[in-house]
């Protein structure tokens, strides 16, 4: 394959070439109920060619297939010429890197047989209804990808990487005395068969539990609380609010950047982005222009110090390339994209930040944390009142609300539990598509946050 | 390929179909900054299922003659460990005709693109406003075949243009964004009509609203923010969720359930729709479904694979992704409309509010369709007559509840993509302000 894209990079004409190849495997079982649904394979491969010239924008041509690559270079390259009075493309420097890690897979997803990975799903669906008569219906999908990148650039880059990871994802309906409530959740791991596999029956339990609960709460009062992110909650929040706007603008996305030397925060506030953060599902030695990744910190104790770059928004700040150029999908460009996001930890444990709260909510995972104009909505999994310092009855229908800016000055403490989050989160944005993210962070304590009301 | 696939599973499997889809997209983004970036994508998926020893195998992948055998060899292995499940392929039937594709759309290059965004851009730029234009086309075929002979392909095209568009320094509304599309390429009218709803959106002043606390007004939501209200009443009305799941819908098939106002159709032979289609990628011709006529709930939507779980035929309704199970989904969904006009309608409600769209946000639980949605659009209405945009609105209730009254149903029904919608009176739902 390094033949073939080399040879297509020669015969560019274009002063910047650049071309990405991707083959993804991938298989997937479903079992809603007792009844599997589905089980399938999918094979694509395809990828991009990307190519602008001194003076042209750029041209990018998606493609199916390995065929004729040197044509797709071609495409790239006309397209960049098309339309007169664009803003030429200028590049940041990267160090020119040649890296191989396609390494074999141990437990490789692709070498177990579906009959064995129906089995699996198959289990756990079960496991999940009878873990408590209550639960009436369930839906669980297991899904594997494993996916092989290939990148070469006419500055001579080239990266060959492969990489599989094993998803569960799992909905549990729970009834009682005609009152109807669900629960989800997913984990995602990178790596092989069975260390993907391992630990799923935490997650069965997890959400059976939290769909049970979920029948006896109560909704939230609206009104404004002191509330108590755990590490998903916290790291969503910090995922949407700061590393989201520490992109330069993306085309359908945040307008809005935060300025560099602005404080947004208390002291206790260092936020940041780690591509390089191991075995996560987001990390990669290279992003999608064959820039290494680096650890980045966008917000070091409240105040903006940094932004996740390409090489053309790097090049635009004058600022070097932190390795986030990301694409949202097989043939798509790449664009500066959040991966491992993480908010550093502080002092204390949970109970030291539930201490001296009267009244408040608890908030545990994220289902959503998503935007609108400079307001953020955060929808809780679940949650708990706090009372008087200590954890207390089990409420429902928790939404944060609130904009951006004052909700992140309302942080008042961070405690010192920092972990890495496992779910499978994927963040959508825009026209840059969707690609996987991890969050990190410790619990987090607010003060003076609007809850909303009224959604089951 | 699609006749050369199912010939290599022929005579293997008991039954066996296929889909062939290619796709030919050119699309163009103007920045505020007067930047301009474009990007043509070609590609193509093919999926192919089979039926084996009783047992449902399938599996997808780039489509080309060299990778049949690969293709053929999952599909067998996934049918091993496929769901247990009588399928039956539907016979070949005569197809309706739809206009699927225009040659204008499929021939537009990348200065088409740009005149159309760049005529948008300049139409919707003010002092106050940061405007993003973009305009795409994509021109393709699809190809659906099966082991009983069904073999039929047809041309497809699509073309949009659309915008966001910030307002700067003018209250927290987000950024609004509006774009037209279909099989054609847009019209000069269409451009037009999406400059009149941006400034609609944009221009009446901020208005005061003083209900923090949730109280029950008449609510006028326009066709945009109806597609946003009626997600939970489409997810009641599909597939398995319908059929055999948890819709608050189930098993009330032929009961009014409704305002008598309320209809609902599924029209996959609406002319130069989106989702327009004159077969499903399952090999099911289409047809107009009424799903609900004058609030009598009268039909829910199938593929075959549903249908066959449930004991019904498959209502022309299945799609096919390749690295997803199949799903059932609508194709263009129309709310028939009624007698009064807006000013009419707004009229009727004396004093409420005028929402023209809302957000999903972090997505509402809609098995029992119990909403608490931002409005980013809303006005105040007074005596017939918008007095401002308000702030901060929360429009909350139940979808299936409001439904039941309709205080009236708008005569300005609207494509907006699939989606024909007009406005709806409300007349048993809360609102309240956030800000």
């Amino acid at each position: 394959m390094k033949e073939r894209l080399l040879d297509a990079l020669s015969r560019s004409r274009a002063g910047y070439t650049e071309l990405r190849l991707r083959r993804v495997w991938s298989s997937s079982v479903l079992v809603r109920d007792r009844t599997v649904e589905s089980a399938s394979t999918a094979t694509e491969i395809g990828g991009v060619a990307r190519c602008c010239s001194p003076g042209t924008g750029w041209g990018l041509a998606g493609f199916s297939g390995t065929e004729r690559l040197d044509t797709r270079a071609l495409q790239a390259h006309e397209l960049s010429l098309a339309i007169a009075s664009r803003q030429p493309v200028e590049l940041a420097p990267i160090a020119v890197r040649e890296h191989d890690g396609a390494a074999p897979i141990p437990e490789d997803p692709r070498e177990v047989s579906l009959a064995e990975k129906r089995q699996h799903a198959e289990t756990l669906a079960a496991l999940l209804s009878a873990s408590d008569r209550r639960i009436t219906s369930t839906r669980v999908l297991c899904q594997d990808e494993v996916v092989e990148t290939w990148l070469a650039t006419s500055e001579g880059s080239w990266v060959h990487e492969l990489r599989s990871e094993v998803s569960t994802s799992v909905l549990a309906l729970a009834e009682e005395d005609g009152n109807v409530e669900r629960a989800v959740g997913s984990v995602r791991i990178r790596g092989g068969w069975h260390g993907g596999t391992a630990g799923t029956d935490a997650l069965i339990e997890r959400v059976a539990s939290r769909a049970i609960e979920r029948l006896h709460a109560v909704p939230v009062r609206s009104g404004r609380y002191a509330v108590v992110l755990d590490r998903a909650a916290a790291g969503a929040l910090m995922h949407r609010a700061v590393t989201h706007l520490a992109r330069p603008n993306l085309p359908g996305a945040d307008p809005d950047v935060l300025p560099l030397g602005m404080r947004i925060g208390p002291e206790c506030l260092t936020v940041g982005d780690d591509p390089t953060a191991p075995g996560l599902s987001a990390s990669s030695v290279s992003d999608d222009e064959g820039t290494g990744g680096r650890r980045t910190v966008i917000v070091q104790n409240g105040v903006v110090v940094g932004h996740l770059h390409s090489r053309e928004t790097a090049a635009a700040e004058k600022q070097a390339p932190t390795g986030h150029a990301r694409a949202g999908s097989l043939r798509g460009a790449p664009y500066p994209r959040a991966t491992n996001s993480f908010l550093a930890q502080g002092q204390g444990s949970l109970d030291d930040l539930l201490q001296g709260i009267p009244l408040g909510v608890y908030v545990i995972d994220a289902l959503a944390c998503e935007a609108a104009g400079d307001q953020l909505a955060l929808r809780a999994g679940s949650a708990r009142m706090i009372r008087n310092g200590r954890l207390a009855e089990p409420v429902k229908g928790v939404q944060i609300s609130g904009g951006f800016l004052p909700l992140l000055g309302r942080v008042e403490a961070v405690a010192e539990d920092f972990a890495w989050d496992v779910e499978g989160s994927r963040c959508r944005d825009g026209a840059a598509g969707v690609v996987a993210v991890t969050t990190g962070a410790p619990h987090v304590r607010l003060v003076d946050v609007a809850i909303g009301e009224g959604i089951s | 390929m699609i006749g050369r696939l199912l010939e290599a599973v022929s005579g293997h499997v008991a039954a066996a179909d296929a889909l062939v889809k290619t796709d030919d997209t050119l699309s163009l983004a103007l920045s505020p900054e007067g930047d301009t970036r474009i990007a043509g994508c070609r590609s193509q998926v093919g999926y192919l299922r089979v039926l084996r020893d009783g047992r449902i195998g399938s599996s997808a992948g780039t489509g080309g003659d060299a990778e049949i055998p690969d293709l053929v060899g999952r599909a067998m292995t996934s049918a091993a460990a496929g769901e247990e499940l009588d399928l039956f392929l539907p016979a070949p039937a005569p197809v309706p005709e739809v206009s699927t594709r225009s040659p204008q759309a499929a021939a537009a290059d990348a200065a088409v693109l740009d005149d159309l965004a760049r005529t948008l851009l300049e139409r919707l730029q003010r002092g106050n406003r940061r405007v993003e234009a973009w305009a795409e086309r994509s021109v393709g075929l699809v190809q659906v075949g099966n082991s009983r002979g069904v073999l039929v392909g047809y041309p497809v095209s699509m073309a949009g243009v659309g915008a966001v568009v910030e307002s700067i320094g003018v209250g927290s509304a987000p950024p609004c964004q509006v774009h037209t599309s279909g099989v054609d390429l847009p019209t000069l009218p269409a451009l037009e009509g999406l400059v009149a709803q941006v400034d609609r959106l944009l221009d009446p002043p901020i208005a005061e609203f003083s209900s923090r606390s949730a109280s029950r007004m008449p609510v006028c939501l326009a066709p945009r923010a109806v597609a946003t209200f009626l997600r939970p009443l489409r997810a009641a009305l599909t597939g398995h969720q319908a059929w055999l799941g948890d819709s608050p819908l189930r098993g009330r098939l032929g009961e009014q359930v409704f305002d008598p106002r309320l209809s609902v159709v599924d029209d996959p032979l609406a002319e130069g729709r989106p989702a327009s289609r004159p077969i499903d990628d399952e090999g099911v011709v289409s047809r107009r479904l009424p799903l609900i006529d004058r609030g009598r709930v009268v039909g829910f939507i199938a593929d075959l694979g549903v249908g066959a779980r449930a004991g019904v035929p498959s209502t022309g309704h299945g799609w096919r992704t390749p690295h997803a199970p199949s799903r059932v989904g609508m194709t263009n969904l129309r709310v028939l409309p009624g007698p009064e006009n807006r000013a009419t309608l707004l009229t009727m409600m004396g004093r409420g509010i005028l929402i023209e769209a809302l957000e999903w946000g972090a997505g509402p639980n809609s098995i029992s369709g119990t909403i608490a949605l931002r409005a980013p659009w809303a006005y105040l209405v007074e005596g017939g007559r918008v007095r401002g945009r308000l702030e901060g609105v929360v429009l909350s209730g139940n979808v299936f509840d409001a439904l039941k009254e309709l205080g009236g149903v708008g005569s300005d029904a609207t494509w907006m993509g699939s989606y024909c919608l007009p406005s709806l009176l409300l007349t048993d739902i809360s609102v309240r302000c956030e800000m």
